[in-house]
């Protein structure tokens, strides 16, 4: 068994660890150094990956159970890069926290440290187990700020729906191995009349509970009331991370193990992405808080990754995942400047950005540039995934899908458009200007950086997303 | 050598002027103007030079770059001007240019305002010059959110609103059922769906002849030699990017988000809008839908025919009736639109010349106009008709230019629009001769409307609340003016050095399209000699 496979996962391991053991052994240590630890920390990590991404590693340890191709690979890259941004922008809040600093950042690297499990599991088994093993950390997460209403209940919330779930994936499991006999995905892929219905019962389950997981309609209610009450920079985790993992497994369960059921999933996928997007576009326009805002328009960004997703091919996955590194810049980017001005004026509706510009030039331009990319307008990221993942459509004959999809971009372009009417043409309130600290600064720079380079010249970040696909080469 | 260079020189220099301009705070605003200029200056010397450089005898593409952007999905940067695009980037940058001296006096965030111009004045010559499907959409997107932010930061609300009391003057675009029709936000939320809703039909038919052309590329001229699309794939792409563009060239029935959009927009961004952006549908529509199918578009253009007449006489009527003067022009452009689609309708090589030297024409018409009209509002701080009177005597060089320009705009001869109005209808008269007559005889209303608009602005007694008002002055108030004059007047008495331009680019379109009809109708002979 090849034991170096799993390296980077011991690494994060080791590392989450000696952070818990610090802020227990040494109550003296500031709480940020042990944020900069963890970011050294993962960035090495990432240095890791990256090499084994250059020497090529292609295997599978654990009796194939767990799996590090290029998808996995550049999974955890994604993974481990946005919780080191999400860490900067957590730096200020978590300061002001009354309680347990230092458990944040170990639950935060807790859950990545589930989530790059996830990305490289290979069988049922594995998938269950990573999956509650990354929300773990997130219920407790969720409901971080104990003296806040709406916190403990959208941990409520969280939780249930997340065990009725969990409850759900691990019944389709049982059917699936009661009726095949395995729960690997390579010997699933192998069998040849996948129409039996407990195996379709099974992966029916299984697909809810993804579903659940990426906020996809209808499996998309707690998502509102979750990122509402959640603290702020959990909340622009939640709506990313988690996300791009799952979708990681799903693109493993479908493209490579059901390969041959793809005209069945693929109206299956195609209904979930409509009403995704219609729903989460529909609901967003009539939203008042920010958070909400961006809660509906992750619903409805959702759907439109499951666009490329039903296209089935290998051009669709390339789609998602380039989709998914736009999505990373362009939201974490607009959940960091409803983060900053939170911090400095404890509110977060939409009315209350009115006049942004006055107070911050640089807040303003950034949520300007986030929320056009999310809207998919040139010559920023958000416009090369969208259409990206049209194309990819489009090819397959999915006119329909892709019809709604565009219709969907007009009537998003709506609330994100008012929502920059507020930040530049109405005049604040109260003018004073709002101060922003390095590390809120440097995401900033970041995310504007991600998508306007994502946007203009996307080849680098195309080339990474073929090879990560490559497992799917065979697919037409 | 520069020349090969001097499409990129020409779009790039305000892109980058855009991006030093974040470099400078605001509160220097003497910097901010340098830099605008300088990149501005660059590039209308580069158009210059383009239109002077330009072999009127070739007609091929000329100054062609190419830079592999993804091979991936077969896009490449693929820039490049033919007779129709070369003049119209020469239009660009001159109204981009003018603008930037019409906007001198701009106090509130001049920087960011800079910022705006020098974007959308290269996102539309990128638009002019891109001969790879995906850069064109891409560039013609680009161009919408300026326009968003010109109005929605500094426009203005128009009369309706500001006489609104109480109540129903609360901000309307929150709530989507209660509109408020006057205000600023209202008329760039309007345009922005607009004109976007028309971008996504456009992208789906782009991406349906990228896949179904077989070539896996966005190539124009590629898929334009080699594409292989079945007949009914064609009419579907044609159908979905004529229609996609329609919205922008303010095609009767999908105009009435541009005179609103107009009447909002600051002075510099009217310009531009009524300009070059307007006319980027027209633009599209004969790079793409007239070059990719050719039979689809002789199937289709009698329709087009009859509406275009709606646009002349609907345009025409309904500026007659208003009283803002940013309305009665910006209606009589819808007006024109239908000139330039009578000219497209018909597809023969004078009628589609015409159209497209009126689109120049127009350009710089409107331009003078638009501009004029920023200096009467800053000055009288309304531009209620009604309320205004007898201000020849406070500013005579604008109303003298004022009346130049509307003289180009209802087709006086020695204007630029008289050549294309002509040309139009020398084109049409044998294939629409109806249409014709109408299109000519509606004239007639726009020099009705012009007439009394000047009549009552210039003329007759003098308001008492506008004795302070003061003509434009020095170099900066008159130097775009002159310049957009000089341009209806110079090339509105020599224009056949630009007709020959033009033609290069217009004549291997129409061959095409000839050369389809002929061969349908040779069929259909042989079809009934063997019955």
């Amino acid at each position: 068994m090849n034991i170096d496979l799993i390296a980077p996962e011991l690494w994060m391991t080791l590392l989450s660890s000696l952070v818990l053991l610090f802020d227990f052994t040494c109550p003296k240590i500031s709480k940020k150094s042990l944020a900069y630890f963890s970011i050294f920390g993962m960035a090495l990590i990432i240095l890791q990956l990256i090499c084994m991404a250059v020497a090529g590693v292609n295997d599978t340890a654990f009796n194939t159970m767990f799996v590090l191709d290029p998808l996995a690979i550049f999974f955890k890259i994604f993974i481990l890069f946005s919780t080191i941004l999400v860490f900067l922008a957590s730096l200020e809040y978590v300061d002001k926290l009354s309680h347990f600093q230092g458990e944040y950042y170990y639950l935060l690297l807790f859950s990545a440290l589930g989530m790059m499990f996830m990305v490289s599991a290979n069988d049922f088994l594995s998938l269950f187990i990573t999956l509650e093993f990354s929300t773990f950390g997130f219920y407790i997460l969720v409901a971080y700020l104990r003296d806040d209403v709406k916190s403990n209940e959208a941990g409520i919330k969280f939780f249930i729906l997340g065990v009725l779930t969990a409850a759900i994936i691990a019944y389709g499991i049982s059917l699936i191995y009661g009726d095949t006999g395995t729960i690997l995905f390579s010997k699933i892929a192998m069998i040849e009349h996948k129409m039996s219905i407990g195996l379709i019962l099974g992966l029916l389950f299984v697909f809810i509970g993804i579903g659940f997981k990426i906020g996809a309609v209808p499996f998309h209610a707690w998502i509102p009331d979750v990122y509402e009450g959640a603290p702020l920079p959990v909340t622009a985790y939640l709506s990313i991370v988690p996300k791009a993992a799952t979708l990681c497994l799903f693109l493993r369960i479908a493209f490579a193990t059901l390969s041959d059921l793809k005209q069945e999933w693929v109206w299956l996928i195609a209904t979930v992405s409509i009403f995704s997007m219609t729903y989460g576009n529909i609901t967003a326009i009539a939203q008042k808080n920010m958070k909400r805002l961006l809660a509906y328009s992750g619903i409805a960004q959702i759907g439109t990754i499951l666009i490329g997703m039903a296209a089935g091919t290998k051009m669709g996955a390339d789609a998602v995942l380039f989709y998914l590194m736009t999505y990373l810049f362009a939201n974490l980017g607009a959940f960091v400047v409803v983060i900053i001005y939170a911090n400095a004026t404890q509110k977060d509706d939409i009315d209350d950005l009115s006049g942004l510009n006055r107070r911050s030039p640089l807040m303003a331009f950034a949520m300007l540039l986030f929320l056009l990319s999310l809207a998919g307008v040139p010559p920023l990221a958000g416009f090369i995934a969208k259409v990206y993942v049209f194309a990819a459509a489009v090819q397959q004959g999915l006119i329909l899908l892709v019809t709604v999809g565009l219709i969907n971009v007009v009537i998003s372009f709506y609330y994100y458009l008012i929502v920059v009417k507020k930040i530049y043409s109405v005049e604040p309130i109260d003018a004073t200007p709002i101060a922003l600290s390095l590390p809120m600064r440097l995401v900033l720079y970041v995310g504007i950086a991600g998508v306007i380079w994502l946007g203009v010249w996307p080849k680098p970040f195309i080339d990474f997303s073929v090879t990560a696909t490559k497992v799917f080469a065979g697919l037409d | 050598m520069i020349t090969d260079h001097l499409l990129s020189i020409i779009l790039f220099a305000p892109f980058i002027g855009a991006a030093l301009l974040f470099l400078v705070g605001n509160h220097r605003p003497d910097i901010i103007k340098g830099i605008t200029i300088f990149f501005g200056g660059v590039s209308l010397l580069g158009a210059v030079t383009l239109l002077f450089l330009f072999d009127h005898t070739s007609s091929t593409f000329q100054f062609i770059e190419r830079e592999t952007w993804s091979s991936e999905l077969g896009i490449s940067f693929y820039i490049g001007v033919d007779g129709i695009g070369a003049p119209m980037v020469l239009a660009s940058a001159l109204l981009m240019f003018a603008g930037i001296f019409v906007s001198w006096h701009i106090k509130d965030r001049l920087r960011e305002f800079y910022i705006n111009l020098l974007v959308l004045g290269s996102a539309t010559m990128g638009v002019y010059m891109s001969l790879d499907l995906f850069f064109l959409f891409f560039f013609y997107e680009l161009s919408v959110i300026p326009m968003y932010l010109f109005i929605a930061i500094w426009g203005r609300h128009t009369k309706g609103y500001l006489d609104m009391k109480g109540n129903p003057k609360r901000d309307s675009v929150d709530f989507i059922f209660n509109f408020n029709q006057s205000s600023k936000e209202y008329a760039a939320m309007k345009l922005t769906l607009y004109i976007s809703a028309g971008a996504v039909a456009a992208l789906l038919g782009i991406l349906l002849v990228y896949v179904h052309s077989g070539q896996h590329t966005f190539d124009l001229l590629e898929i334009q030699k080699n594409g292989v699309l079945s007949s009914g794939m064609k009419e579907l792409c044609f159908l979905l990017i004529f229609l996609g563009f329609a919205p922008i060239a303010a095609i009767w029935p999908f105009h009435s988000w541009s005179p609103v959009g107009y009447a909002a927009a600051p002075a510099a961004a009217s310009m531009m809008h009524a300009g070059v952006l307007k006319k980027l549908g027209h633009f599209a529509m004969i790079r793409i839908a007239f070059t990719l199918f050719p039979e689809a578009t002789a199937k289709w253009m009698p329709v087009i025919a009859v509406l275009c007449v709606l646009n002349i006489l609907y345009g025409g009527l309904v500026a007659f009736l208003q009283k803002d003067i940013k309305f009665v022009v910006g209606y009589s452009s819808v007006a024109h639109m239908g000139y330039i689609f009578l000219g497209m309708a018909s597809l023969n090589l004078i009628s589609l010349s015409g159209a497209v030297f009126f689109l120049f024409a127009d350009a710089m018409a409107m331009g003078l106009l638009f501009a004029l009209a920023g200096h009467l509002y800053r000055e009288t701080k309304t531009l209620d008709i009604p309320s205004l009177g007898g201000l020849a005597k406070k500013m005579p060089f604008v109303a003298t230019l004022f009346v130049i320009g509307s003289a180009a705009s209802f087709g006086l001869p020695g204007g630029m629009n008289f050549i294309g109005e002509l040309m139009v209808f020398l084109g049409s008269f044998n294939k629409y001769p109806v249409q014709t007559v109408l299109a000519a005889m509606a004239i007639t209303v726009t020099w009705a409307y012009y007439f009394r608009m000047i009549r009552s602005i210039f003329f007759g007694e003098s308001e008492p609340s506008l004795a302070e008002v003061a003509d434009s002055k020095g170099f900066v108030g008159r130097f775009p003016l002159i310049l957009l004059a000089a341009m209806i007047l110079f090339f509105g008495i020599f224009p056949s050095p630009f007709i020959q331009i033009i033609q290069s680019g217009v004549a291997p379109i129409v061959e095409k399209i000839t050369a389809t009809e002929i061969h349908d109708t040779t069929s259909d002979v042989a079809f009934g000699k063997n019955q």
